[in-house]
């Protein structure tokens, strides 16, 4: 974890940073004159960070004792990011071209093909089932459009 | 007592007890489920009651939060894969009862904890909470400032293994808050010239983008563990011991007083959470037994120890909320959104203002402490099959959910987006050990300690010799550097150490308990 926090730290520490000096004064105006800024809680929580993650950096600089460090984020974690990353692409490109149900139903269709599921009832019965699930709860029991 | 009788009149009616039962019935059922916690459960239920009456819907969200942390008990007993972390302690005892062939009576006793350290917690928050009020109304601007100061570094210094790791995610929360048109000037700000961030980042997307969807992809990268502790399961289960015998109640009943007590304390505390109060009523139930050596290869009292304080934590962690306005844990910073969304802003003017409301909550809130007893009772058995189902049929339709919830709160795709940005971010902070719970109660006051930061400024007038005139604000700041102090010293990276011990958490004692350690 020593790794990671250093690396973590000196990533948030050049975010703040940029949001401290680029990105607050780009994108908040100064407050009118006779006002308490409208950039200090925004500027002052930046501040903290960046010293914060500096401490985090030096800290964990100091404790490194050439043990074995290993990384809180694997090759498996990155693919199954990787895969459900994808996954939510194409159903936001489903529900912008065609619509949400066909969204929903690749949503469930896609999850259960990419966590291993293969038997063909399951694929086809799930996405069907919890779509009609949802349509009897707010269509007919609230009484209310989803969409 | 008379409005109380009110909110019962109020509750007592079947399309409320209905919602409130399904609340505690999906509270149970995703709280059996590992991953699945109160605080995902009412985050993806909260966009579901917004068609509901207010008493109705906030009956259902407090049913699912109370079911849940019954619920979790029962994978941890079945499994030995907590529901939620304040769970772990559960599997301590109940796994191996369950390896016994005393699933059963351990799943019962764990019910029965519950259920008393739940209804006791949610009587003393009942009396304590609106006398709290009473002085928080004396609390002026300055004061409110330097308590949120405290409480934030409080629950930031505890939440996870790192102080600092903490503190960075409260700043961060804090920032988050800031996005959205200001309210003095009305200058926008960290907009982008999106319409959409005008109002604000919305709680309930990024909780669910957070809590759910981060959660759920933690769970599929654990998929094979879970799916091999549950054949282990399909294998080993066969009870033979059924009930909770009188021998067994005798020397159970003090044990969960004395949990019961732990979990309310613990409760009140901005925070500890769950986990702290269910390991110290077990910790301690070890250390005060004639017999600690054989806590750990099934203990009836371990179950009830844990149990009792970790279902005690959830009503009396709302005291600081209804008190002060201030959640004092995840839970409590989610069920602000759906208060307010339901007309009740959580805080000390409540209590003269909604007195009725606040009334039904109290009701509902005891009348889901009798129905978890009753649908814990009838349908434990079933709720100890559906944790047989695997995850990767869980998972998807979870996702759906939270699609669903995270839409509906503005019907419009940019919500989505938002979920997906924090599930990033959310991912990020499990993985990286940043924690999201600070991030949340942060992100929840950050308007309210903006708000009245720059008030103080103005009262004191920019000058901060002027704090000297106000001695509560001074003992909150002095309490504040002290806490720094004492986390800080208190979680030195220590080479070895033991549960409960300093530098130990209740997430690295889970972590330990999880690689097979005790």
């Amino acid at each position: 974890m020593r790794r990671a926090n250093v690396i973590s730290g000196a990533v948030l520490t050049v975010f703040s940073l940029v949001m401290l000096f680029v990105i607050i004064p780009w994108q908040i105006d100064p407050a009118p004159k006779g006002m308490i800024s409208t950039r200090l809680v925004p500027n002052l929580m930046m501040i903290a960070i960046a010293a914060m993650s500096v401490v985090l950096i030096v800290t964990n600089l100091k404790s490194a004792n050439g043990a074995t460090d290993p990384s809180p984020l694997t090759l498996a974690d990155l693919r199954v990011v990787l895969r459900i990353g994808g996954l939510f692409a194409a159903v936001i490109a489903l529900y912008l071209l065609i619509g949400p149900l066909p969204a929903g139903f690749a949503l469930v269709f896609g999850g259960l093909l990419l966590l291993g599921e293969r038997r063909p009832v399951m694929l086809a019965g799930m996405p069907v089932l919890l779509l009609t699930a949802l349509w009897l709860l707010f269509y007919k029991v609230l009484g209310t459009a989803i969409v | 007592m008379e409005y109380l009788a009110l909110g019962f009149v109020d509750v007592l009616n079947p399309a409320t007890m209905f919602w409130v039962a399904a609340g505690v019935t999906i509270g149970y059922v995703l709280g059996a489920i590992p991953g699945l916690g109160k605080a995902t459960g009412v985050a993806v239920a909260i966009p579901l009651t917004f068609y509901l009456s207010p008493v109705a819907a906030l009956g259902m969200l407090i049913g699912i939060a109370k079911g849940s942390a019954a619920g979790s008990a029962v994978s941890a007993i079945l499994l030995n894969t907590p529901g939620e972390p304040s769970s772990a302690p559960t599997a301590l005892d109940g796994y191996p009862l369950a390896r016994q062939g005393k699933a059963q009576k351990a799943l019962k006793m764990g019910l029965f904890a519950s259920v008393i350290g739940d209804f006791v917690s949610t009587l003393i928050l009942i009396v304590l909470a609106a006398p709290l009020a009473r002085y928080a109304l004396l609390i002026g601007p300055v004061e409110l400032t330097a308590i949120l100061l405290f409480s934030l570094t409080f629950i930031g210094g505890l939440s996870g293994g790192s102080m600092l790791k903490g503190l960075i995610a409260a700043a961060f929360g804090i920032f988050f808050a800031t996005i959205g048109i200001e309210g003095e000037t009305f200058i926008p700000r960290l907009t982008f010239g999106l319409l959409e961030l005008d109002d604000g980042i919305s709680l309930v997307p990024m909780a669910i983008g957070m809590l759910a969807v981060a959660e759920m992809m933690i769970q599929a990268g654990n998929l094979k563990k879970l799916d091999t502790e549950t054949e282990a399961l399909a294998q080993s289960s066969k009870p033979e011991d059924r009930s909770v015998t009188r021998a067994e109640w005798r020397r159970c009943a003090p044990v969960i007083a004395r949990g019961t007590l732990i979990g309310s304390l613990i409760g009140i505390l901005p925070g500890l959470g769950a986990s702290v109060g269910s390991f110290l009523s077990y910790g301690m139930t070890r250390r005060l037994s004639r017999t600690p050596e054989k806590f750990g290869t099934g203990m009836i009292e371990g179950v009830a120890a844990a149990e009792s304080a970790d279902n005690a934590v959830v009503p009396s962690s709302l005291v600081p909320l209804f008190a002060l306005g201030i959640p004092g844990s995840v839970i409590a910073a989610i069920l602000i959104a759906a208060f307010i969304l339901h007309g009740l802003t959580p805080g000390p003017l409540m209590f003269q203002q909604q007195p009725r409301l606040v009334a039904d909550v109290y009701a509902a809130m005891l009348f889901a402490s009798l129905v978890m007893l009753i649908i814990g009772y009838t349908c434990q058995g079933l709720f100890a099959k559906i944790i047989l189902v695997p995850m990767r049929l869980i998972i998807p339709g979870v996702l759906l959910l939270c699609c669903v919830g995270a839409y509906m709160e503005t019907s419009s795709i940019f919500s989505i987006y938002v979920m997906l940005f924090f599930t990033a971010f959310g991912y990020l902070a499990r993985k990286l050990d940043f924690s999201f719970v600070t991030f949340l109660i942060g992100f929840v006051i950050g308007p309210k300690l903006e708000f009245s930061f720059r008030q103080s400024i103005q009262l004191l007038d920019h000058n901060t010799v002027n704090l000297l005139h106000h001695p509560i604000a001074i003992v909150f700041l002095v309490l504040t550097a002290a806490t720094l102090w004492w986390i800080g010293w208190w979680k030195r990276p220590q080479t070895h150490c033991a549960p409960g011990e300093r530098g130990s958490t209740p997430e690295t004692d889970i972590a330990r308990n999880s690689k097979g350690g005790s």
